[in-house]
């Protein structure tokens, strides 16, 4: 990657991770859009899968910090996802609205997932109805939103992509 | 989105693996320890963050509060519009008093409740009958003037016409008893229908603008000194030998609410002194109310010195039909 491609992307990733802590408090919804997982998502897929790996450890330290969940586990979540992606981007090659859709919303599921089975906090019950409501809903919320940041970050995106 | 092919090298694996245990292990640590890390982290670099947080949830905090407040404030609007019709019927109860407290003895206080049905506008249900001593040709009265009289009875409610009704008839004079005529409903079309007309006034009788008609007596119905209305008016008619007067009516059909209906001893027995002959009618209610205040007065120096609740409560006594009927002298 290029500096200036990297600068370009490391600018969208601030905007996502601002408005994860100014938009998202704000709406205030259940199934509300995870604007960290397309933070790193959007990273992940133009880095190696160690890199996005490491990236993500970080921002789930961080999201861990500001959570009262069980301090590790986001990080772990969010370095699987983050590693997953990278190395699925890299087998299915392509550009694809639908396939940028399912991937934020498979990213965002498998870290609530990865979250609620790690933390032990539900029954199973609970946790199944959870990730399949929840979960899913917030995922599907996730997926649109990231498809309007990418519809508006097309320009910075696209050239920093070519 | 575009991507390079890439594979998923030892180096790759390694940070993985190497993230995965470093995940374990902030999992695994105490609890004073892992509270110190994060602390120490939202303090430092997560400092902005946690402020940004913070204020986005001060500022939606703050629009449900907004929210909040604007039901607050329409539910008190709402209570203060309801508190202006709380007002307005206290002050019709009151006069209600006053009347009674003038007649002393004779009605029967009664609701009035008014039907909307077509052709039926110009009469009234009462909620007091026969067995409260009611009888047809009763008259009806309100703290203002003459509302109407009694047509109909069952033994606990009954049907009275209103003045409006095209059958109403009253023998009515002028306040010092100059001039006499009939007074009916004026038959018009328009914003004209709800005033009355005083019918053959001799021609040497001039009526002012103002003047106050009194129910005469005659005919047996109505007593003396009932008022009627207020003079507008000469109307131009085809008699030549009487003059028609336009009167404005004392009562108005909408404010028609609860009303007292005089009994036949009452009525025969007259209502001298009840509405201030000689005043306008306007002063007539206000003296009715000026002597309710008197019983409510005379009822707080009752119960201060009994502890007894204020006789002011009878005002109730409408509402309730036939409860504050008085039919003794």
């Amino acid at each position: 990657m290029r500096p200036t491609d990297a600068l370009r992307t490391l600018l969208a990733f601030i905007v996502l991770v601002v408005l994860h802590f100014t938009l998202r408090p704000l709406l205030g919804w259940r199934a509300s859009p995870d604007f960290f997982v397309i933070a790193l998502l959007l990273v992940a897929i133009r880095v190696r899968p160690g890199t996005a790996a490491v990236l993500g450890f970080a921002m789930g330290l961080v999201s861990d910090s500001l959570a009262i969940t069980a301090f590790g586990i986001g990080a772990l979540a969010l370095c699987v996802v983050g590693f997953a992606a990278s190395w699925l981007k890299a087998v299915f090659f392509a550009d694809d609205v639908v396939l940028n859709a399912f991937f934020f919303f498979l990213g965002k599921w498998a870290f609530d997932a990865i979250v609620l089975i790690g933390e032990h906090r539900l029954g199973f019950i609970a946790t199944a109805r959870e990730l399949l409501v929840w979960s899913s809903l917030s995922a599907a919320v996730t997926a649109l939103a990231g498809l309007i940041v990418l519809l508006i970050l097309r320009p910075l995106l696209r050239t920093a992509a070519s | 989105m575009a991507s390079a092919a890439r594979s998923v090298g030892r180096w790759d694996s390694g940070l993985l693996i190497a993230c995965v245990v470093l995940s374990l292990v902030a999992q695994g640590l105490p609890d004073g320890l892992r509270a110190s890390v994060t602390a120490s982290l939202r303090r430092t670099i997560l400092a902005p963050l946690v402020k940004m947080q913070y204020n986005a949830e001060l500022s939606r905090r703050s629009w449900l509060t907004r929210e909040a407040r604007t039901v607050a404030e329409d539910s008190v609007a709402l209570r203060s519009m309801r508190l202006a019709g709380v007002e307005n019927e206290n002050v019709r109860l009151r006069r209600m008093l006053g009347l009674g407290h003038a007649l002393r003895w004779g009605f029967v206080p009664a609701e009035a409740l008014t039907r909307r049905e077509p052709g039926e506008e110009y009469s009234v249900v009462l909620s007091a009958g026969s067995q409260d001593g009611v009888r047809p040709f009763s008259p009806v009265v309100a703290p203002e003037g003459l509302v109407g009289m009694v047509k109909e009875v069952d033994p606990s409610m009954s049907v009275a016409i209103l003045w409006t009704n095209p059958d109403f008839r009253v023998s009515a004079m002028t306040a010092d008893g100059a001039a006499f005529g009939i007074v009916a409903a004026h038959l018009a079309g328009g914003a004209d229908r709800y005033l009355l007309e005083m019918r053959g006034v001799p021609l040497r009788s001039t009526l002012a603008p103002g003047t106050l008609v009194l129910s005469s007596g005659l005919g047996g119905v109505y007593p003396r000194g009932i008022p009627i209305g207020t003079v507008l008016g000469q109307i131009k008619t085809s008699e030549v030998w009487a003059h028609t007067y336009l009167l404005r009516p004392t009562v108005l059909p909408a404010d028609v609410r609860e009303v007292m209906i005089l009994l036949p001893r009452r009525a025969m027995a007259g209502v001298a002194g009840v509405w201030t002959q000689g005043a306008s009618a306007d002063s007539a209610a206000k003296s009715i109310v000026a002597a309710e205040d008197s019983i409510v007065r005379r009822a707080a120096r009752l119960g201060a010195g009994t502890g007894s609740a204020p006789a002011a409560d009878s005002a109730h006594a409408p509402g309730a039909g036939g409860a504050g009927r008085r039919d003794r002298p």
